[in-house]
């Protein structure tokens, strides 16, 4: 596999303050990646440098082989941007904003109306094309502004949380346009989000705070590395399920009235629970989820941009 | 080239779709002919609807060509102006289409003006004065969707800029000598007005929508069309060269500033430059 994204290095500083402190990763070529981290961690000044909106401080960037800083125009016409706030004109209508696009990016005049009704099949939108963009829903207009993104053939599509803000059912929608995508035309998709589940789907991850990469894997290494098994018990002995953790030691933690105990080897777990199992009423074994890995890493919950 | 014709075309769309700011556009030229027309009603002005409705239309090509500025200023905060910046599309281009896409949008505001001006007391005589009165309002609407243009690369918020938007067109036309004759203004406004270029641009097109230009220059500033800065004239010709210099300067200006604006720094909402790139 060869990487369509090369970070080599990059900082990015405002005056005194430095939003990217020296990162360095890569992104390979038809994998979705997920750039994760609390709010004002460096994601978003990453992305605008890498959609050659901001200029770097130092370090190399390159998309495609081409240098985001000395190559603009050409990176440009390599990628497409879905920004998290619209950037559509919604005096026009979402055929007239599609052509006016395709006059931006060079798409050749034959070819226009073949890939307008290709891009708005994927999105669902063919029957709305005539309507004015204005007048859409929040969920429509991400549908457009995704369609827009993907009708130049980009190689790299750039995705700023492309959910926040809709509804779970168009979420999930949203979702399935962007497998879709990547499984047909195998673009490569750099997004980033907040929903910790949404991340999980991405085949690599990188979670970014302080202006740091803190974490770089597949979501499956991550939350193997980062979180763990838990089991909760209730039960009617509490000296003698102590007494049996302490002896297999097994760490817990008793709350009000239960224990909570690292499930991290079952083996030792299953004996306990053998010698104490007339003692005990309830169970239950929890797994780690991918918020866990985030809370972690960063030590903040990921929330939602008010 | 097909960027420069395209942003032209979305200008005139979006122009012919709001028909609300069409029809206001045509009653308050009227209304300002209506009102002003009787209040300086005087005996030298032979024909006060022509003479009023010059200083109208130029007035109003005037206004519509700045708009340029707040139309480009809603492209930012709409974040159009994003979609354009982050495609390979030359700055250049983009300056180039919106410029003339309000100029064009100001020449036909002018025209519908002087069209209904037709049957209300504007009378032409020769076949070329429609066409200086359209060269006219074409370079007027040039020169000022350059400084429209500039102003806009200039905004740091959306809000700030309607008003000083206002502060700075009201001032302009009103002390132009479009509505209120240069004579009846006091001293102080009518050093203003020397400096304002609209008063060189109204003067200019006024003499050529009058028909007045064999006139002599006494005879041009005893009709207010030449402007007497004490003891130095300044005839309609000199007027329009003035005018296309000003324009040629914010033209350049404009589409410079346009090219080196670093838009990421506008302030969309209200809090920082990251909350709307972000």
């Amino acid at each position: 596999m060869n990487s369509i994204i090369e970070v080599k290095n990059f900082t990015k500083s405002y005056g005194n303050f430095i939003a990217v402190n020296n990162i360095s990763f890569e992104v390979e070529e038809g994998t979705i990646f997920a750039f994760l981290g609390p709010n004002g961690a460096g994601k978003s000044t990453t992305i605008n440098t890498l959609c050659t909106i901001f200029e770097k401080t130092s370090g190399n960037l390159f998309i495609d082989g081409k240098d985001v800083t000395t190559h603009k125009s050409e990176v440009r016409s390599t990628i497409g941007v879905v920004f998290q706030d619209s950037t559509l004109d919604a005096k026009m209508t979402i055929d007239e904003n599609l052509r006016m696009h395709c006059v931006f990016y060079n798409v050749p005049k034959k070819e226009v109306e073949e890939r307008i009704q290709f891009v708005l099949k994927l999105v669902d939108l063919l029957g709305e094309r005539k309507k004015l963009v204005g007048a859409l829903s929040g969920g429509m207009k991400r549908r457009v502004e995704i369609a827009r993104g993907l009708i130049h053939y980009p190689k790299v599509l750039f995705l700023d949380e492309p959910t926040t803000g809709l509804d779970p059912q168009t979420r999930a929608h949203i979702w399935e346009y962007i497998i879709k995508l990547q499984k047909e035309r195998n673009i490569t998709i750099f997004l980033t989000t907040h929903y910790m589940e949404e991340a999980e789907i991405c085949n690599k991850i990188a979670i970014i705070d302080g202006g740091i990469i803190v974490a770089h894997d597949t979501p499956y290494a991550l939350k193997k590395e980062f979180t763990k098994d838990k089991a909760y018990i209730t039960t009617k002995n509490e000296s003698e399920l102590e007494r049996l953790l302490v002896q297999y030691d097994l760490k817990y933690v008793k709350k009000e009235d239960f224990y909570k105990i690292e499930a991290e080897n079952i083996d030792r777990l299953l004996q306990v629970l053998s010698l104490c199992k007339e003692d005990i009423r309830n169970i239950e074994i929890k797994k780690g989820t991918f918020n866990d890995v985030f809370l972690e890493i960063t030590g903040k919950k990921i929330r939602e941009e008010a | 080239m097909s960027t420069v014709f395209t942003l032209w075309k979305r200008g005139l769309k979006a122009f012919i779709r709001n028909r609300t700011g069409l029809i206001f556009s045509l009653i308050f030229p009227f209304f300002f002919v209506y009102v002003f027309g009787a209040i300086f009603k005087s005996d030298y002005i032979q024909n006060p609807i022509a003479y009023m409705l010059s200083g109208v239309i130029i007035t109003t090509v005037f206004e519509s060509s700045l708009n340029l500025a707040s139309s480009t200023v809603d492209d930012m905060v709409s974040g159009f102006m994003k979609e354009i910046l982050v495609s390979p599309v030359r700055r250049i281009a983009v300056a180039m289409g919106q410029l003339l896409a309000a100029t064009t949008v100001a020449t036909l505001q002018g025209i519908l003006i002087l069209v209904i001006g037709l049957f209300i007391g504007i009378r032409f005589t020769t076949w070329t004065t429609p066409l200086f009165i359209l060269i006219a309002m074409v370079s007027v609407g040039l020169v000022f969707s350059g400084v429209g243009l500039f102003l806009a690369t200039k905004v740091r918020s959306g809000q700030t800029f309607q008003i000083v938007k206002t502060a700075v067109t009201m001032p302009l036309t009103f002390i132009s000598g479009a509505y209120i004759p240069l004579s009846m203004l006091p001293d102080t406004l009518r050093y203003i007005a020397y400096i304002n270029p609209m008063t060189y641009a109204t003067a200019f097109f006024r003499m050529i929508v009058l028909e007045k230009t064999d006139l002599t220059t006494a005879e041009l500033v005893k009709e207010g069309l030449a402007i007497d800065i004490n003891g130095f004239i300044v005839t309609p010709f000199m007027s329009f060269v003035i005018i296309v210099l000003i324009g040629l300067v914010f033209l350049l200006l404009s589409t410079y500033s346009f090219i080196k604006t670093d838009f990421s720094r506008l302030n969309r909402s209200s809090s920082d430059a990251s909350a709307l790139w972000g």
